[in-house]
């Protein structure tokens, strides 16, 4: 059989690894390429109704609505990208039988899907933006681009930490479900951290997730700005993450294929 | 030429450790077709897959600059929840096979495993003979220097085993096998050489039958 490059092994299985993602995602069900890109979306009209009938539309001078459905996709995709890297070793036990498949591959596979869906969900709600006429205008679409490139960097991060922690801990999978939904309403998604009294914004700085969203929304309207946002904050939580998750994973990856 | 250097291997039970190899040497020669003999338990299954790296030596290294299949065994290596088909083509795209050796693949191996319409339904709602089918088919099409194959062909109807067989030893005028199998009939139409697992250690046979003699003596 003809040797092939190391590199040239890893792009085959992304490739193979990531279309079969994709067709096991649209698969699901009779509607499973309608849900994929819609469910995220109805989420997100439903908060956005709710918010209106229950609260009104503020008195923010930016689009509520916008703002709501920016946060909700970036949440979305960190979410999704940690809970299915966290249960991606454990799922694609079976691939570990073909020895070019690497555990990590199947993380940066089913990351790659969710960075796919996400940008598909923010065309359609550019769209139905646009469409309806929403005051869609970006502040500086670069740094908001950037807030997700490291949103995606860190969401892989810890991705890969807790697929290892999964592979040998009981239960880890479970939890970090719980988790995410308490997580989803102290990061920011659903208010801009300015709007809150200052006991609970001193709090609320601890979680990493705050900065992300702060940065992304504050670079997008011009009404806000990232002035709560740490920099500093950002880089240790995601280059730690990132060291510990890689240096656990390099060290039983061995243990890893043959659990 | 497969070299084994120092290769230990062992599995923690409730009696204590239990070696599949101890600190074992061993060269095993190229273009040969190899088969593998041992009781139920004494780890042929583990060699094997130390050989498609798949599972590693706890201590000590394997080295060869052969190809190796996957293990083609009952654990498969596909998705329920696809089709065969689909199936086939991932398997195809991880080595890297372009579109136009895809669909011929696919073809070959719709043909070979005679599944007619379970080649379209997930693999879930196969039977363990289906899925060798599909497997020994598809390993038919890659071209690698060594076949791992663990007990697959004991698998299917006769008429299924016999045609796997002819398969099989059209398919070693091109390519080596190592074969795990408890069928002395089999062994002696497909191996030249043999190797036997007993107590941590290999024994290399450079003839098939003194390894079948030997295995007969341990099973005495």
């Amino acid at each position: 059989m003809e040797k092939r490059s190391s590199l040239k092994i890893f792009l085959a299985v992304l490739n193979a690894l990531f279309l079969r993602e994709l067709s096991m995602r649209f698969s699901s069900g009779r509607m499973g390429m309608f849900w994929t890109f819609f469910e995220p979306f109805f989420q997100i009209l439903i908060f956005v109704l709710i918010k209106m009938v229950l609260f009104g539309a503020g008195e923010s001078n930016f689009d509520f609505a916008v703002f709501l459905a920016l946060n909700f996709t970036a949440f979305h995709m960190f979410k999704n990208i940690v809970i299915k890297s966290t249960a991606s070793f454990k799922a694609n036990k079976a691939l570990f039988l073909y020895k070019q498949v690497k555990p990590i591959d199947t993380i940066i596979a089913r990351s790659l899907v969710e960075i796919f869906i996400t940008s598909i969900i923010i065309s359609v709600f550019l769209f139905l933006g646009f469409y309806f006429d929403f005051d869609m205008q970006v502040k500086d679409l670069t740094m908001v681009t950037l807030g997700f490139i490291l949103l995606i960097i860190f969401s892989f991060s810890l991705g890969v930490f807790m697929a290892v922690l999964n592979v040998f801990v009981d239960s880890v999978g479970k939890l970090i479900n719980f988790f995410m939904t308490a997580l989803m309403f102290a990061s920011g998604v659903f208010y801009s951290v300015e709007m809150l009294p200052l006991e609970v914004q001193t709090l609320l700085f601890y979680n990493p997730l705050v900065h992300f969203m702060e940065m992304i929304h504050g670079f997008y309207f011009y009404a806000l700005d990232d002035k709560f946002v740490s920099y500093e904050y950002i880089f240790v939580w995601t280059l730690s993450l990132l060291y510990l998750g890689l240096w656990l994973y390099i060290k039983l990856e061995k243990k890893i294929i043959s659990s | 030429m497969i070299e084994l250097k120092n290769v230990s291997k062992s599995f923690k039970t409730k009696h204590g450790r239990k070696y599949i190899l101890k600190d074992m040497s061993i060269v095993i020669p190229s273009d040969k077709n190899i088969g593998i003999l041992g009781r139920n338990g004494t780890g042929k299954s583990t060699i094997m897959h130390m050989l498609g790296q798949i599972e590693f030596p706890d201590k000590g290294t394997i080295t060869s600059d052969k190809s190796f299949s996957w293990p083609l065994g009952l654990r498969g290596g596909f998705v329920g929840n696809m089709t065969g088909k689909a199936n086939i083509k991932f398997v195809c795209r991880l080595y890297g096979k372009s579109a136009k050796e895809i669909k011929k693949t696919v073809e070959f191996v719709k043909e070979f495993s005679e599944l007619d319409d379970y080649f379209d339904m997930p693999i879930k709602t196969y039977s363990a003979g289906m899925k060798s089918r599909l497997s020994f088919g598809l390993s038919l099409s890659f071209d690698f220097d060594y076949l791992l194959i663990d007990e697959t062909l004991s698998v299917g109807d006769a008429r299924f085993r016999k045609k796997s067989k002819e398969a099989l030893l059209k398919k070693i005028e091109t390519c080596n096998v190592l074969l795990v199998s408890h069928d002395m009939g089999t062994l002696r139409d497909i191996c030249d050489v043999g190797i036997v697992v007993d107590k941590g250690k290999m024994s290399y046979f450079d003839n098939i039958n003194n390894a079948i003699a030997e295995y007969a003596a341990i099973n005495k």
